[in-house]
């Protein structure tokens, strides 16, 4: 466990008014009833690899959905690079190919190779006539390649996607989202359910390509501690409201919540809570 | 049985029995019948008749091979013009301005059986098996876009979601999400369609739209049963071979995608 070091003023290096995505009082329900998210504020910097961690059912996957566009807030606005997120905005639909998300879920085509999945990632890129002929262009295959090396699948390119096993599945749903070249990566839980070493591997790949591709890393976790371990900013959600939001360089965490709130109370519920 | 239950097969077997005076259904009259049966068998179990009529045995081959042919070409091509409509006919896919007028074409297509629609292809381009063929392509259109945008509303919904938040058109999506997703049910389809269509095909010859129907009508007309044997052994021989041949591709090709397993093949 991190050991850590919890002061009141945030340092220079997490400070920044480079801001990629911004939410402001944003809520949204799936019924008129309860709200799934309610008055949520963030605001993102370009490069951060942040991490939202909540229980299940807190709003966090709902989250990730408002940002990539899958849902639109009942209240308040967000802004991706100063464009609202909504499929029906055409400024909108012309950048979706620079969010790469990751669902809970995956969201492979399980009938198709691991090589083809990858490549769906290039289809904003192909013209109509290349779609219809399923003719990537060679460049978009030897990229393609180069990404399968990197993601450590290399002999497997031709394999079914029902075939892999859950790691390389998680594997497969990077690489397609890397293939975009994106500037957001958005991931849902992609590491629940893998033993302690697959997680950490799969933790190190997306760290690695966020660090070398620059990308803005938005990350859902239910797991505190790797969200401490990998994230430059943690915001933790309950009951669809933000509770906490800390910045974390080195061994050392930030406090960027305002109001009566105490951290150091809070984190240490959360703690116990994911314990149960 | 609660008295509820009772009064409902109450209520069915006063239908039946109702209906079946409608429609002059009398058992006696077919214990009766039987015999003519008996008769009819004589004539065809005689060794000297099967033997005298096995010389017809090439041209029923022949003409299940028509048959066949109108089975195989009315199969592909009415899949083939079915696959863009159970697209536009998914729920999934389109919204309801779009996919609801397209189900109601097509449950107008399916409200007549492929022999209606041979009888009135053999008005248009006269008798033969032409107008079987397209009696077979137009059924073969309102079923199985049916079976196939019913299938589509079952995709999981993940990797639809997963492609369209990339960014990518519609065409893409089916492309690259559905067709691949949709592909074994569509196979399992197609064979089922088939065969479905060669027994139909074997019918449409009564109304004159070509085929074996057509022969076998002919000699039930003559009474010459023994020679009528021959071409519906002809069928039956036929017919189970295809639903052999289905279960084979089915285990190789469908199966295995559908449950993500691998079928060792036998």
């Amino acid at each position: 466990m991190k050991q850590i070091q919890m002061i009141k003023n945030p340092p220079f290096s997490l400070i920044s008014t480079n801001k990629i995505i911004q939410m402001s009082d944003v809520s949204t329900s799936y019924d008129s009833r309860n709200f799934a998210l309610e008055k949520i504020n963030l605001s993102i910097d370009r490069g951060t690899n942040y991490a939202i961690v909540g229980q299940s059912g807190s709003g966090k996957s709902t989250l990730l959905k408002l940002m990539n566009g899958m849902m639109i807030p009942s209240n308040g606005t967000i802004k991706i690079d100063y464009i609202t997120p909504n499929m029906n905005n055409k400024k909108f639909k012309k950048m979706m190919h620079t969010i790469g998300y990751i669902p809970q879920s995956l969201g492979l085509v399980k009938n198709i190779t691991v090589l083809d999945n990858i490549l769906i990632g290039a289809l904003p890129r192909l013209n109509k006539i290349q779609s219809f002929f399923k003719k990537f262009p060679e460049h978009e295959i030897t990229e393609a390649k180069r990404i399968i090396s990197l993601v450590g699948l290399t002999g497997k390119e031709n394999r079914k996607a029902y075939m892999l096993s859950g790691g390389e599945k998680r594997r497969v749903a990077i690489a397609r989202a890397l293939m975009q070249k994106p500037t957001i990566l958005l991931a849902d839980e992609i590491v629940s359910e893998l033993d302690h070493v697959t997680a950490k591997e799969i933790m190190n790949l997306v760290a690695d390509a966020q660090k070398r591709m620059n990308l803005t890393a938005i990350m859902v976790h239910h797991d505190m501690q790797l969200a401490l371990e990998y994230a430059n900013r943690v915001a933790v959600i309950k009951e669809g409201h933000k509770i906490l939001e800390i910045g974390v360089e080195g061994d050392t965490i930030v406090d960027f919540q305002t109001g009566d709130l105490n951290t150091e109370e809070i984190m240490g519920m959360y703690a116990d809570d994911t314990k149960k | 049985m609660t008295p509820k239950n009772n009064i409902v097969i109450g209520i069915i077997v006063g239908l039946v029995i109702i209906a079946s005076y409608n429609v002059e259904a009398n058992p006696l009259e077919f214990a009766e019948g039987l015999p003519n049966l008996g008769i009819v068998l004589e004539e065809i179990l005689v060794l000297e008749n099967i033997i005298d009529n096995m010389k017809y045995v090439p041209t029923a081959l022949w003409a299940m091979l028509e048959t066949l042919q109108m089975a195989f070409i009315g199969t592909v091509i009415g899949v083939v013009i079915g696959l863009p409509f159970s697209m536009l006919a998914a729920r999934n896919l389109n919204n309801k301005f779009i996919y609801a007028p397209i189900r109601a074409l097509l449950a107008i297509i399916r409200t007549f059986p492929s022999i209606l629609w041979a009888m009135l292809f053999v008005i248009v381009v006269g008798l033969g098996p032409f107008a079987g063929v397209l009696a077979i392509i137009l059924y073969t259109i309102g079923f199985v876009t049916k079976l196939q945008y019913e299938s589509i509303e079952t995709i999981d919904s993940d990797p639809m979601d997963a492609v369209s938040s990339i960014g990518v058109s519609k065409f893409q999506l089916i492309r690259y999400v559905v067709i691949p997703e949709s592909a074994s049910h569509l196979l399992g389809q197609m064979l089922y369609m088939f065969d479905y269509n060669v027994r139909q095909s074997t019918i449409l010859g009564i109304v004159g739209a070509g085929g074996i129907g057509f022969f076998v009508v002919q000699y039930i007309k003559f009474f010459e049963y023994g020679k009528v044997a021959v071409f519906m052994f002809v069928v039956l021989m036929v017919v189970l071979g295809i639903d052999w041949a289905s279960v084979k591709i089915r285990d190789k090709y469908i199966i295995k995608s559908q449950h993500g397993v691998e079928v060792l093949a036998k």
